[in-house]
């Protein structure tokens, strides 16, 4: 069969994105320009701003994926994009910026959820096996998701309340690290110690999640202890804190794979680069036998590559969208 | 044929001209959704024929409305090579207005967006977006010309004269402060 090259945008927060994958599985080029450092200056992204960044960079961004792809946009197959879930000003820049694409071009246009991506990201390198678990964890979403086929999802348990990212960001701010909060957290932690006593989130039977409490906690913890003019160990309460939050992951995928017996594994979302979560998820992983898949670090953080993988099977499927296409900020995986 | 795009508030307005001439003009007022719109109208009255420039209002206005049109602008330039060209929302505005100098405005419902033009209709210091209480008080002081009918034959015809500018490089204008500027 022919090689079927799509290419793919992704501008659904602040990284300016565009690849070209091969077959789903083959990343021919990928350009990430990131705005975390302007956004970084005002403690977080600020959508407008994102925005108006995308606007300025996508045509070269564009420029610089064909020519490290040594491609024209006439030799991919299809344009795909991000129109779902995400900020709704940056997602709309690179559904229209697509739809110039497809139409210039006489291309197909796909239109390519934003988690289900994070999902596919395992895709490249071809690792992405089924049945399968997907934890889907980032700044917005905490979901555990059963896979029985290519776009086949059963949700099992969701987050409650907060994300597990949104927490990471919010303790971040709390005991005073910089944004972006997650990856700070992470450095600190490795420095500490679980010293601090932190509730258990979800203590049942299901496979929901829950962060709003382990991060009020927090937040109780450290105004308590200012109020008692007693110094915070900061390593040590990232630390704790970081312990809890993964053990509460820990304790849903391991009670999914006592109850499925599937044996294959996925992490999916911003989140999944945190390294700690990574090697815990993975002991889980071995005492039940499965094998844990793990995106390639670069494709774990927003990208068009993991775009351009989900695009795939709705390419085979024939699903296209029109130029009528617009942003949703919100949507489900299923 | 040239293609003109106007996105720059709640309006959509898609114009053909040929010769100097209006050839197709399309105008959706109040539109909500743009996003949804404007590609396919576009592709609509293209009717397959390729422009040989495009001219886009780059704002002030809408952020997100004025950001549709520049996005699809460049991007429709950048592929199909071809010149592109930019005009203000308020120099659409002074060049329907008499030869002298003058200010002209629009509002949009928080406040006002105003130029001041000379007699060659070039922009005299900055745009500036004043708040309703601002414009008020500005507008006992000088004579400032709001709601004025756009002739777009003679802002295409205009545009056209003016140099193209590489695709990579046509942004927006905002004027408008965003929370975080101030």
């Amino acid at each position: 069969m022919k090689d079927i090259n799509i290419l793919s945008i992704e501008t659904s927060c602040d990284e300016t994105s565009i690849a070209i994958v091969k077959n789903g599985v083959e990343v021919v080029a990928l350009t990430i320009l990131t705005q975390m450092d302007t956004h970084a200056n005002f403690g977080g992204v600020v959508p407008e701003i994102a925005s108006r960044m995308h606007a300025e960079n996508i045509t070269m961004v564009l420029e610089e994926t064909l020519n490290k792809a040594k491609m024209t946009v006439e030799d991919c197959d299809a344009i795909a994009v991000t129109y779902s879930p995400g900020l709704l000003g940056s997602l709309l820049v690179g559904i229209e910026f697509a739809k110039v694409l497809a139409y210039v071009y006489n291309k197909p246009l796909i239109k390519v959820n934003h988690l289900i991506g994070h999902i596919y990201a395992n895709k490249i390198g071809d690792n992405l096996k089924f049945p399968c678990l997907a934890l889907v964890i980032s700044g917005g979403h905490t979901e555990l998701i059963k896979m029985t086929g290519d776009y086949e999802f059963e949700k099992l348990g969701e987050t409650q309340d907060d994300a597990i990212g949104e927490a990471f960001d919010k303790v971040a701010r709390v005991i005073g690290l910089k944004y972006p909060g997650g990856p700070n957290i992470e450095r600190l932690a490795s420095e500490g110690k679980d010293t601090y006593k932190l509730p258990i989130p979800v203590n049942d039977n299901t496979y929901n999640f829950s962060y709003s409490g382990l991060k009020s906690s927090v937040i109780n913890l450290v105004n308590n202890e200012r109020q008692r003019g007693n110094e915070i160990r900061k390593e040590d309460l990232a630390c704790s804190f970081q312990t809890t939050a993964v053990d509460e992951l820990k304790r849903k995928l391991e009670l999914a794979l006592k109850n499925t017996n599937i044996k294959n594994v996925i992490i999916a979302g911003g989140v999944s680069a945190n390294k700690y979560l990574r090697s815990e998820l993975a002991t889980i992983c071995q005492k039940y036998n499965a094998t844990l898949d793990l995106p390639e670090f670069i494709y774990c953080t927003d990208n068009a590559a993991m775009i351009g993988a989900a695009a795939y099977p709705l390419f085979i499927k024939g699903e296209f969208a029109d130029l009528d296409l617009n942003a949703e900020s919100n949507s489900q995986i299923c | 044929m040239n293609l003109f795009i106007d996105t720059h508030l709640n309006d959509v307005i898609i114009i053909l001209s040929e010769n100097g001439r209006i050839k197709k003009e399309k105008k959706i007022l109040n539109e909500k959704q743009n996003s949804k719109i404007i590609m396919p109208l576009i592709k609509k009255m293209l009717n397959n024929e390729i422009p040989e420039s495009i001219i886009v209002v780059n704002g002030p206005g809408s952020f997100t409305g004025v950001r549709l049109g520049v996005t699809i602008a460049k991007t429709l330039a950048y592929t199909l090579k071809i010149p592109i060209y930019t005009i203000t929302s308020l120099e659409c505005m002074a060049l329907n207005v008499g030869e002298e100098d003058k200010i002209v405005g629009f509002s949009d419902k928080n406040g006002y967006y105003i130029g001041i033009f000379n007699d060659e209709y070039t922009l005299v210091g900055e745009y500036e977006y004043l708040s309703n209480a601002e414009f008020e008080e500005f507008s006992n002081k000088y004579n400032v010309i709001l709601d004025i009918k756009i002739n777009y034959e003679k802002v295409i015809n205009y545009a056209l004269t003016k140099d193209s500018i590489n695709p990579h490089i046509v942004n927006p204008i905002y004027i408008k402060k965003i929370d975080v500027e101030k």
